[in-house]
């Protein structure tokens, strides 16, 4: 991810050139300087530079995942990493299409690959989030058998998470030109439901099941109120 | 406060664990003893282990919060800070200790169907209550006024909040766990509750919340 010279963006301040070093320095810059990311995404290195973010966003979403699964435990130790890793690809290469399309209505000029890199920024701060937030999760996970409680609280996590997330994405359409933010919160909205209902779609991500993967279809409202019916202990 | 953003040195965080331990570890002891010298060594273990395990537990989540919410600080640097208001508080603790020691005194034992001894439970808690949120809310005055200085009125606030919320959730959740602190009148005293990991703190308040709701319901 070392770098050369690069196109300068407006508003651009020298800070947002400097190079990026390794993963290290690229949660940092996640962190503090995010606008550093998105000036790598408009040069020679913005292919590595969203490998790696993807990278981030998966093996951390992961790691999240195994916390997860320890409520359950058994099979749900591998299984909820996996369905919620690949979950959350799914999730971005389905919404990512028309993340390119609402933010050319709104007047960005990023191109796809762009765009790719800041929905790959989006996932990567999320990842970063839950691996924050995953001591608090597991020591919830040991001490309630109650799904909707766990359940609610890493849809908490994940809704903080995506807020974050969420704003990352805004800085780097901003700095592309985004003229209005109403095309991009609509894409928000479907953010939202497709992750929401990926809960539904990958079931069971916390609790267990007969089977790996639902043999029934059912809307994540549907699936949540069937949960809070059942009055799971 | 300025040494509060002293990066991450054994030097400075010692000091502040050795605080953590002796100020809330005194306060532990002194409410225990109402019970018995037993839970009085437990609780004066638990207090001091429930703060440093707050702090530890939700350190990667802090230092992640505060660059996020416009804090120029590093991980290390967030723990420190977080580390050093529960220093002060545990300070403050320590300092109050032996006026619950004067308080427990005072107070009559918690012997079951002595006569006076549910109003002394009552007494008891709103006291640690009192102690602890007074302890807390100063600690955290001086944590707002030190994000404050680095980072102006606004990122310090949006900051302090979160970190004040996820430290409520894990260390009430902590605290949860390593109940007993004052032992109840008629059970043995014990380090921790047989069943310490089953169930949680919210749905308990939830279910209190809707036990009082069913027992107005006409």
């Amino acid at each position: 991810m070392n770098n050369s010279p690069s196109p300068t963006l407006p508003d651009e301040a020298s800070s947002d050139r400097e190079a990026i070093d390794g993963l290290g320095g690229l949660i940092d810059a996640l962190l503090r300087q995010p606008r550093r990311i998105i000036h790598r995404l408009r040069d020679e290195t913005a292919g590595p530079v969203t490998s790696s973010l993807l990278m981030i966003a998966v093996g951390f979403v992961a790691i999240y995942g195994v916390i997860v699964g320890s409520f359950s435990g058994g099979g749900q130790w591998w299984a909820a990493p996996v369905k919620i890793a690949a979950g959350l690809v799914i999730t971005g290469a389905i919404c990512l299409p028309s993340l390119y399309i609402f933010a050319g209505l709104s007047g960005s000029t990023a191109r796809f690959g762009e765009v790719t890199g800041a929905l790959g920024g989006v996932l990567a701060l999320q990842g970063l989030l839950l691996l924050g937030f995953a001591p608090v999760a597991w020591l919830f996970s040991q001490s309630t058998a109650s799904v909707a409680t766990m359940g609610f609280l890493h849809l908490v996590f994940w809704c903080v998470a995506v807020r974050f997330g969420v704003r990352f994405l805004m800085t780097a359409l901003e700095q592309w030109g985004l003229k209005g933010r109403a095309g991009i919160r609509i894409w928000v909205a479907i953010f939202l439901l497709v992750s929401l209902q990926m809960t539904a779609a990958l079931r069971p991500l916390v609790g267990t099941a007969s089977t790996l993967l639902p043999q029934e279809k059912k809307f994540f409202v549907g699936h949540w109120l069937d949960w809070l019916s059942t009055r799971q202990p | 406060m300025a040494g509060w953003t002293t990066p991450w040195n054994v030097r400075l965080v010692l000091p502040q664990m050795l605080v953590i331990a002796v100020g809330a570890g005194a306060f532990g002891l002194a409410m225990g003893s109402w019970r018995a010298p037993e839970q009085a060594v437990w609780s004066g273990i638990k207090l001091p282990v429930v703060l440093l395990a707050t702090a530890a537990g939700n350190a990667l989540i802090n230092g992640i919060l505060a660059p996020l919410l416009g804090m120029n600080l590093r991980l290390s640097e967030s723990f420190v800070a977080v580390l050093t208001s529960f220093a002060l508080a545990a300070a403050m603790l320590g300092a109050f200790s032996p006026l619950m020691v004067f308080l427990v005194c005072n107070l009559p034992p918690p012997t079951p169907g002595a006569g006076g001894a549910t109003a002394a439970c009552s007494v008891m808690l709103l006291t640690l209550v009192g102690g602890i949120a007074f302890a807390g809310v100063a600690a955290n005055v001086r944590l707002f006024q030190l994000l404050r200085r680095l980072g102006g009125e606004s990122a310090a606030g949006r900051t302090l909040w979160s970190w004040l919320t996820v430290n409520l959730l894990l260390g009430s959740q902590l605290s949860w766990i390593a109940r007993p602190f004052i032992g109840k009148a008629g059970e043995p005293v014990t380090f921790v509750e047989e069943h310490a990991l089953r169930g949680n703190f919210f749905e308990e308040v939830g279910c209190a919340a809707r036990d009082l709701w069913l027992h107005f319901q006409p």
